[in-house]
C-alpha cells in the first residue's frame, strides 16, 4: 500500500516534519509517496542511514516526486 | 530518476561548526564598525577618507561576504547536494583567512600602509582560493545542474575578481604601478557589488525566497539568463572602463543597472506573492532590504546628474546598509534556527519549533534596532554632524551586538537540546 503526502507550499522545516510523521507510521514494506517543491537532500540523509529505500525524480513542471519503502 | 544515496555527496553533511563560526563572528565586525563612527566621525566627510575605506570595508568583508560564505557552506550540500570536500577543515582554515585577511584589510586601509594591505589581500585572496576550489569540487559532483548552482559558480568567480583588483589597487597604490587607479576602482566596486554581492544574492534569493518565504518560484527567464547576461555585461563594461571608452561604457553601466533593477522589482512582485497570512520580522526586513537597494540604485543613477557628494554617500549607506544587510539578516534569521534544527533531526534529537529556536519576538526588536541604525546613518551622512555620527556608531554597536546574541541564543538552544537528549544515533559535534 503506498500512502501519500503533498507537502507542497510550506515552510520549513515542515515538509521534513510531515515526512518524518509519515515514516512513522510505515509498516515494514509500505511506501510513501511525497510531493515536494524541492529535492530534499538533508532527508535523503536520514533515510540512507536509517535503511529505507527511495527513488525521486523531478517532474516538468518543478514538482519532486519521491517514493520511500520502509525497510 | 536522480541518484541516490552517497553518489550526491549528501552523506557528507558538514557539521554545524562549519557555517555557524562564520555567524557568529560576521556581528563582531559590525560592532567594530560602530565603534570606530562613535570614535572617529569625521570618517563619514568622504567615501575616500582611509576611515570610511576602513569601515566600507568592515561591513561588506566583515559581515556581508563573511555570512555569504558561511551559508555556502550550508546551502550547498542542503540545497544542491553538493558537499564542500573536508567541510570542517575547510571551513575552519577558510575562517581563519577570512578574519585575518579583514582585520589587516581594516588596518591597512585606515593606516594606508601598503605591507599591511599587501598582507590583507594575500590572506583574503587563500581563503577565496581555498573556499572556490572547494566550492568547484562539491559542485563538480553533483550531477543535475540547476540555475542556481550555474549562479553560485559565477557569483564566487564575480568576488574573485572582485578581490583581484582589489589586489592589484593595493599594488598600484603600494609599488606606484603604471595602472589607473580611478578605472580599478570602479572595476572593483562594479564586481564586488553586482558580479560578487549582486549576483550571490539573486543565486540564493532563487532558492531562499520560494522556499522561506512561501512565494512562487522566480519566472524562470530570471533564474536562467538573468546572472549570466548580469556577468556578461559587467565583464564588457569592464573592458569599456579599463580602456577609457566613455560612451561604451555608460551605455554598459546602463544596460547592468537596468538588469539589477529588473531583479529587484521581479523580487519585489515576488514577494507579494507570499502565502504568508502575516508577514514575519525575517520577510518584513528582506522585502525592506530589497526596497532599499532600489532606492540606493536610483541614489546611485542620480549621482551621474549631479555632483553632490552627499547623493554619493547616501546611495552607499542605502545599499550596503539598508540593502545587503538587511536582505541578510533576513536570510540568517531564516537558515540559522533551521540549521540548527536540522542538524538536531539528522542526530535522532526531538528539536524544538524553528520558532521557539528563535523567538520571532526577539527577532523583530533586534530588526527595529537595524530600522533605527540605517535612519541615523542616513541622517548623519546627510547632516556630517559628529554627534549625530556618534549616535549612529553607537545604534550601529547595539543592532550587531543584539544580533550576534540572537545568534548565540539559537546556539544555546540548540546545545540544550544535546544535552538534554543524547544522540540516538550517529551524531554532529559542534
Amino acid at each position: 500500500m503506498t500512502r501519500q503526502i503533498d507537502a507542497r507550499g510550506l515552510e520549513p522545516p515542515q515538509p521534513f516534519e510531515l515526512v518524518m510523521e509519515g515514516l512513522a507510521d510505515l509498516a515494514a514494506g509500505e511506501s510513501l509517496a511525497v510531493l515536494l517543491d524541492r529535492m530534499p537532500y538533508p532527508l535523503f540523509r536520514i533515510l540512507d542511514r536509517d535503511g529505507y529505500r527511495h527513488s525521486e525524480r523531478i517532474r516538468e513542471d518543478g514538482v519532486v516526486e519521491i517514493e520511500i519503502t520502509a525497510p | 530518476m536522480n541518484p541516490t544515496g552517497s553518489a550526491l555527496g549528501y552523506d557528507a553533511a558538514p557539521p554545524i561548526s562549519a557555517p555557524l563560526r562564520y555567524f557568529l563572528s560576521a556581528p563582531a565586525f559590525g560592532v567594530l564598525g560602530g565603534l570606530m563612527l562613535m570614535l572617529a566621525p569625521e570618517l563619514l566627510a568622504s567615501r575616500w577618507t582611509p576611515g570610511a575605506l576602513a569601515l566600507t570595508h568592515l561591513i561588506t568583508v566583515g559581515f556581508l561576504v563573511m555570512v555569504m560564505i558561511g551559508a555556502l557552506f550550508q546551502v550547498l550540500p542542503v540545497v544542491c547536494g553538493a558537499a564542500i570536500p573536508m567541510a570542517r577543515m575547510v571551513s575552519g582554515a577558510v575562517h581563519v583567512f577570512m578574519v585575518g585577511g579583514t582585520l589587516a584589510l581594516v588596518t591597512g586601509l585606515y593606516t594606508m600602509q601598503p605591507p599591511t594591505l599587501i598582507l590583507a589581500a594575500a590572506l583574503l585572496g587563500v581563503a577565496l582560493a581555498i573556499f572556490l576550489f572547494s566550492a568547484m569540487i562539491g559542485l563538480a559532483k553533483v550531477s543535475a545542474g540547476t540555475g542556481s548552482q550555474r549562479d553560485m559558480r559565477l557569483a564566487l568567480i564575480g568576488l574573485g575578481v572582485a578581490v583581484m583588483v582589489g589586489l592589484a589597487l593595493v599594488m598600484t597604490r603600494a609599488h606606484g604601478l603604471p595602472l589607473p587607479l580611478f578605472n580599478l576602482l570602479q572595476l572593483h566596486l562594479g564586481w564586488a557589488l553586482l558580479g560578487g554581492a549582486g549576483v550571490l544574492l539573486a543565486a540564493t534569493s532563487w532558492i531562499i525566497v520560494p522556499m522561506f518565504q512561501i512565494t512562487p518560484p522566480y519566472p524562470k527567464l530570471m533564474t536562467r539568463f538573468w546572472a549570466m547576461s548580469c556577468t556578461i555585461t559587467l565583464l564588457l563594461w569592464s573592458f569599456a572602463v579599463y580602456f577609457e571608452q566613455h560612451w561604451l561604457s555608460v551605455i554598459l553601466l546602463a544596460l547592468v543597472a537596468g538588469l539589477a533593477g529588473v531583479f529587484l522589482i521581479t523580487t519585489l512582485i515576488t514577494l507579494t506573492k507570499t502565502r504568508r497570512s502575516k508577514p514575519d520580522a525575517s520577510f518584513r526586513v528582506f522585502r525592506f532590504g530589497i526596497w532599499n537597494l532600489t532606492l540606493g540604485l536610483v541614489c546611485l543613477l542620480a549621482t551621474y546628474f549631479s555632483d553632490a557628494a552627499l547623493l554619493r554617500i547616501v546611495a552607499g549607506v542605502l545599499i550596503l546598509y539598508g540593502g545587503f544587510v538587511s536582505v541578510i539578516q533576513g536570510m540568517l534569521y531564516k537558515i540559522v534556527p533551521f540549521l540548527a534544527w536540522l542538524h538536531l533531526t539528522q542526530s535522532g534529537i526531538k528539536a524544538p519549533n524553528v520558532r521557539l529556536l528563535q523567538p520571532e519576538q526577539r527577532a523583530s526588536a533586534q530588526l527595529r534596532a537595524h530600522g533605527l541604525a540605517i535612519a541615523t546613518l542616513v541622517v548623519a551622512a546627510a547632516s556630517g554632524n559628529d554627534w549625530m555620527i556618534r549616535l549612529a556608531g553607537a545604534v550601529v554597536v547595539v543592532e550587531f551586538a543584539w544580533l550576534g546574541a540572537n545568534m548565540v541564543g539559537v546556539l544555546s538552544h540548540y546545545r540544550r537540546a544535546r544535552h538534554e537528549a543524547p544522540a540516538r544515533r550517529h551524531s554532529h559535534a559542534v
